[in-house]
């Protein structure tokens, strides 16, 4: 389980911020670490799945850090599926 | 004997010009100190300056202004005007205090340079002018919050501010050390006195004394505007030396100097001026809009006399900084007030229902994007849960500008490239540029995020981010107005 930095920032929110992972964490962890530092702070909370994106593409929730191919201080943006 | 009048006699006087026999010009004039951009010798003798004065006049009028500026500070401090003024306000010159003076003694290092390197004799002479003035610069900017002490102690980084890695000063310090501290002679004419100081000093001197008269603050309006006063003298070297490498054909250089340096002087000035004007300074007492300053001083007036040089405006005008106007700073804003603990003065949220509505007016659409995210904060303040207003993460920083990348709008990427391995972000296109324009001179600066990763902050917690930045528990910001101003929110339009 290796520790590793993401650039990330909540849909809606106005800053991109420093958030560690685990590349064992599947995406629905990174999507709840990502939103921890947004909802409730600056976003407003909605009753609604939560979705990574990455290079484009929206990441499926069991999957891993480890298997999306994400690496260390990439960006990635988490969003609110609508 | 008549006596020549001093019109008569300054030129030949200044003039000490000659043609070097027994050195090399390389070594009166290196290029490392003294950029010659392929122009030398007596291609720059023709530099000549509009407002011209002796020494013993220089001396003359120098003391008059500092007698005037100390006699008002004595008698301001034997009345309690600094206790009734507006809370806001307060931080305002804080955080002038805290970013301003030491540069001001960096930027007598420049005027120095200038003063021995520069290649013309009435540039050097010029220049020593500009080196006294930064050194009055620097002392009165200390000295009159050294006077306040007393009242708080967060005014205790007008000196020590320079001297930590405080994240704000990081991004002063790269950019001060760029423009004047770490530059070559001509560079620094460039982009010292033309771009930073003919267009946007202005701002911060002016367009806040302005301010400062309305809000009452007598003390700090009289200092700057006494301060611009030399600033438009010094920053008349801008001018000609942009004129000699004109006519010596060597516009794109400048231009491209131009360009970086007005890039960064304006990611800066967003930081500390537009939030100052915009959210710090009381409804009441702001005379313009942040936007409004700058479109006057320096979309107008600045781009008038570049105009008029033959130069063109930045390749980035249009596309860049014009959309940023209306949102950057409101960015900054939020970002400075929800990790205030990490600065030395304590934000103003100016976020009361009046506020919003004059940010709105003046900013259409700041409900919308910014007035929804006070909203959940307002929200947190008025249920007591102070708690979810902090911050528990590091925001990442640009590699160029080091200020927090920001977003204007939903899913706005950070730039983010590989440079000889290393990996770098970027807020914009702009500051990358900037950075990949000259990489030999950044590319061993670490951002306070790189020393983060690189386990050069220990512990690597925000406790250990406060006492790495040198933030103690009696400067630490907090809300200035102790979150009074949650009372009168009210909902961000649908």
């Amino acid at each position: 389980m290796a520790l590793f930095p993401l650039q990330a920032n909540f849909r809606g929110d106005f800053v991109v911020l420093l958030v560690p992972v685990d590349d064992g964490d599947d995406m629905t962890t990174v999507a709840d670490k990502v939103a921890q530092h947004s909802i409730g702070l600056r976003v407003a909370e909605k009753n609604a799945p939560k979705c990574v994106y990455h290079n484009g593409r929206e990441l499926p929730p069991a999957m891993t850090v480890a298997q999306s191919g994400i690496a260390p201080m990439d960006w990635i943006e988490v969003a609110y599926v609508d | 004997m008549p006596k020549l009048q001093r019109r008569d006699y300054y030129d030949t006087a200044r003039d000490m010009n000659w043609a070097f026999s027994y050195v090399d010009e390389n070594d009166v004039f290196p290029e490392e100190l003294s950029k010659s951009f392929g122009i030398h010798g007596e291609h720059w003798w023709g530099w000549d300056e509009p407002y011209k004065l002796t020494y013993r006049e220089y001396v003359h009028n120098q003391a008059g202004k500092d007698d005037g500026i100390y006699s008002i500070r004595s008698t301001i401090a034997r009345s309690n005007l600094y206790d009734n003024l507006d809370l806001g306000w307060k931080s305002a010159i804080k955080a002038h205090y805290g970013a301003i003076p030491v540069p001001e003694y960096f930027a007598s290092i420049g005027e120095a340079r200038m003063a021995r390197f520069g290649r013309a004799a009435a540039w050097r002479n010029m220049a020593a002018f500009g080196t006294l003035d930064e050194c009055r610069h620097g002392q009165a900017q200390i000295y009159f919050p050294y006077c306040l002490l007393g009242k708080d102690p967060q005014f205790d980084w007008a000196h020590k501010a320079m001297h930590t890695n405080e994240w704000g000063v990081i991004a002063a310090r790269s950019l001060f050390d760029d423009m004047f501290t770490a530059n070559d002679a001509v560079s620094t004419a460039i982009q010292l006195t033309f771009t930073f100081e003919t267009g946007f000093t202005n701002l911060q001197f002016l367009g806040m004394a302005s301010d400062a008269l309305h809000v009452g603050d007598i003390e700090f309006g009289a200092l700057i505007s006494s301060i611009q006063t030399d600033e438009a003298r010094h920053s008349q070297q801008g001018e000609p030396t942009l004129k000699i490498m004109i006519n010596n054909g060597k516009k794109d250089e400048a231009q491209k100097m131009v360009d970086q340096m007005f890039w960064r002087s304006w990611k800066l000035f967003a930081l500390l001026t537009g939030i100052s004007m915009d959210y710090y300074t009381p409804l009441e007492s702001r005379t313009m809009s942040f936007k409004e300053f700058m479109q006057d001083w320096i979309c107008r007036q600045f781009m008038d006399q570049f105009k008029d040089l033959g130069m063109s405006v930045p390749w980035y005008w249009e596309k860049h900084f014009l959309p940023e106007l209306d949102w950057v700073h409101h960015a900054y804003h939020m970002g400075v007030w929800f990790w205030r603990p990490t600065v030395w003065w304590n934000p103003d949220a100016g976020v009361s229902a009046a506020e919003r509505d004059w940010l709105e007016q003046k900013y259409p659409g700041w409900n919308a994007r910014f007035g929804k995210l006070w909203d959940v904060i307002g929200d947190n303040v008025r249920t007591g849960r102070i708690e979810k207003t902090y911050p528990a993460t590091l925001p990442v920083v640009c590699n160029c500008c080091h200020i927090p990348i920001c977003t204007p709008s939903v899913g706005q990427a950070p730039r983010i490239t590989t440079h000889n391995g290393r990996k770098l972000s970027f807020c914009c296109e702009v500051c990358e540029w900037v950075w990949k324009s000259q990489p030999e001179r950044y590319d061993t600066h670490l951002s306070i995020v790189d020393r983060f990763l690189a386990g050069q902050i220990q512990p690597p917690t925000l406790e250990g981010a406060l006492q790495y930045m040198g933030i103690t528990p009696d400067v630490m910001g907090n809300d200035a107005q102790g979150y009074a101003w949650n009372g009168a929110s009210r909902l961000a339009a649908e």
